[in-house]
């Protein structure tokens, strides 16, 4: 019977206008979830924490000037005074100086026992208590021989960009820095010695490759008895990261700050932006198209509304006769979302394998937000439909159109 | 339903005109089991009348009651009811869809309540002679076919009351005799109220009461 009451009701349905509204519903509502789940997947990129220090700590060094490269001008290291003079100033809670090694050190890179990229580097060590991880690893014992080192994070993006893609060797995320084999050699005072390295993570605040104090202190007299250990950088504990006395107190100094983080809130707030912005243009073709699904609705209700009063004066109720056009209205909403939500996945899948070649460390996000936001416009919009619906046959039945 | 009252009934249109009615302005009783017949000229508010009854429209003065019971207190889901279970009409206009076949008109509404089964229908096609149209689409048949037609829709259901509405202004009096046997029977199977209403021919059968609108 429900056949019947459906091949009346059909009747004047134009083909032209819901597949209007369904590919214009489709584009939109796949706009917006696309938007919110790139979002999700590449914030976590630019808002890394940087499990090694604190936000709360700047690292604070001399700017770099023309004289002193030519060896004129005021020297680069922070003396005694100059340390003093910002451990007293307000915003400051403590200072650590930070050690450089001051002898020959070559290092060799390898994954699983073969060297691949040998250099000669340098060590630094801050403080201990500057350092935010599980000290019980951040300890150097000069009989086991064993290194802990913290890299920073662009040298996994060299070796993952520069070096595996063209050595065709695996890419290496942050959760198997294990698999990365460093043999340390140590020259100077007349000795040489081979340590193992640890990498024991990764830092983009730091841009030195950080070993504990304990290493510094024995390496430096060990192969340097002799050197000067002015530090070149200092890292400041302050009270207030956002405060504006250290901005000013940095320039009237003639000091620089390292200090990446904002680089990464601006992006962070450019993708914000954009996503809203592409949203916003999904949105708003989703609702021209619904508005579109409510004229056509409209009109066909409007085109059989004598076939819908005979129906109601038979004795169908109006909930039964609205029936046709709501399932047929959610149905399409439905089918839209189920769409969506398969290109999405095609699309996701596709910019996923992209990004992963770029940042290995990325973790695989959920496509759960996209989903409920999917669903709470489908339910919103079919809510929506069958409440107009209803209206309209509500109109014939008091005889208002 | 037992019983149709009109309480000083008047549609909104006559207000303020001298109105010479047995039924309008007047208490008039329609009882279960009996049967009316409402003659009426052009113009007296006849449809106007069986639009107040099936509750399609309310611009009257005065009250209509169903067993007591005012039916502009009726709501969606009461009338719904009423017209599957206890009032049903044959209308003036027919009101059939042209779109479906004669038989899908009957099924359309037969399928509400399930009432009578296709074998009962096609008799019924059978008797009134237009067997051969079942499958026609009612669009392409001429108004005499219509009518019975509709009269078929009009009987496949329960109800307490029937109304008919110049159910045979458009056939010849075998037809309409044809037609007034089918109609009797089933009413009197149900023992339901039968009001009839014309503007000249009218069936010929025995009326329990007849009025003048």
């Amino acid at each position: 019977m429900m056949s019947l009451v459906w091949k009346l009701l059909r009747q004047h349905i134009s083909i032209a206008q819901f597949a209007g509204f369904f590919f214009a519903n489709l584009f939109g509502m796949f706009i917006v979830l696309l938007g919110l789940q790139f979002y999700n997947d590449v914030k976590p990129l630019f808002s890394q924490e940087d499990g090694f220090l604190k936000p709360e700590y700047l690292i604070v060094s001399k700017r770099i000037s023309g004289m002193s490269v030519l060896g004129a001008g005021e020297s680069c290291g922070f003396s005694e005074k100059d340390v003093n003079d910002i451990t007293s100033q307000p915003f400051c809670k403590s200072v650590g100086a930070f050690t450089a090694s001051q002898y020959r050190v070559v290092c060799s890179l390898g994954v699983n026992g073969v060297a691949q990229m040998g250099t000669d580097m340098f060590f630094e060590s801050v403080p201990d208590r500057y350092v935010d991880t599980d000290l019980s690893k951040w300890k150097f014992n000069p009989e086991e021989g064993v290194v802990p080192i913290v890299l920073p994070r662009t040298y996994l993006a060299i070796y993952n960009f520069g070096f595996a893609q063209s050595q065709s060797l695996p890419k290496i995320s942050e959760g198997l820095v294990g698999m990365i084999d460093m043999v340390v050699v140590l020259r100077g005072n007349g000795q040489e010695q081979h340590l193992q390295g640890k990498v024991i993570g990764f830092s983009s605040r730091l841009n030195t490759i950080l070993v504990p104090e304990s290493f510094i202190k024995w390496s430096n007299a060990k192969f340097a008895p002799e050197a000067d250990l002015t530090p070149n950088r200092l890292i400041v504990e302050v009270k207030n990261p956002t405060d504006d006395a250290i901005v000013k107190y940095i320039n009237q100094h003639n000091l620089e700050l390292e200090n990446d983080k904002l680089d990464a809130g601006k992006a962070t707030y450019f993708l914000r932006v954009v996503t809203v912005l592409v949203m916003c243009i999904g949105m708003l073709i989703s609702i021209l198209s619904f508005y579109i699904l409510m004229l056509s609705i409209y009109l066909l209700v409007q085109k059989n509304t004598e076939k819908l009063r005979n129906l109601l004066l038979i004795g169908y109720s109006p909930v039964r006769v609205s029936l046709p056009y709501q399932l047929l209205t959610v149905g399409m909403n439905a089918v839209v979302l189920l769409l969506s939500f398969i290109i999405l996945y095609m699309v996701r899948g596709y910019y996923m394998n992209t990004l992963w070649a770029m940042f290995p460390q990325m973790q695989d996000g959920s496509l759960l937000p996209a989903f409920c936001l999917g669903f709470c416009l489908f339910a919103v919009v079919s809510i929506i439909n069958i409440l107009a619906v209803r209206n309209r046959v509500m109109k014939i039945w008091n005889r208002k159109e | 339903m037992d019983k149709i009252e009109l309480h000083n009934t008047l549609p909104c249109v006559f207000e303020g005109r001298d109105v010479q009615s047995e039924v309008w302005l007047h208490d008039v009783t329609f009882q279960k089991g009996e049967t009316y017949l409402v003659e009426a000229n052009s113009g007296t508010g006849k449809s106007s009348l069986c639009s107040y009854i099936i509750g399609y429209r309310k611009d009257y003065l005065g009250n209509i009651l169903f067993d007591d019971k005012d039916i502009r207190q009726h709501r969606v889901s009461d009338w719904t009811s009423i017209r599957q279970h206890s009032l049903s009409l044959l209308f003036q206009e027919l009101r059939l869809f042209p779109e479906l076949s004669a038989l899908e008109n009957v099924q359309i509404k037969n399928g509400l309540t399930n009432h009578k089964s296709l074998k009962e229908i096609e008799e019924w096609f059978q008797r009134l002679g237009i067997a051969d149209k079942m499958s026609a689409k009612v669009g392409r048949m001429s108004f005499g076919q219509q009518q019975r037609v509709a009269m078929i829709r009009a009987l496949v259901q329960p109800f307490d009351f029937l109304m008919v509405d110049e159910p045979i202004s458009h056939l010849d009096d075998v037809n309409s005799a044809i037609m007034c046997d089918i109609m009797m029977e089933e009413a009197h199977r149900q023992g339901a109220g039968v009001i009839v209403t014309s503007i000249g021919k009218h069936m010929d059968m025995s009326y329990d009461k007849t009025f003048r609108l």
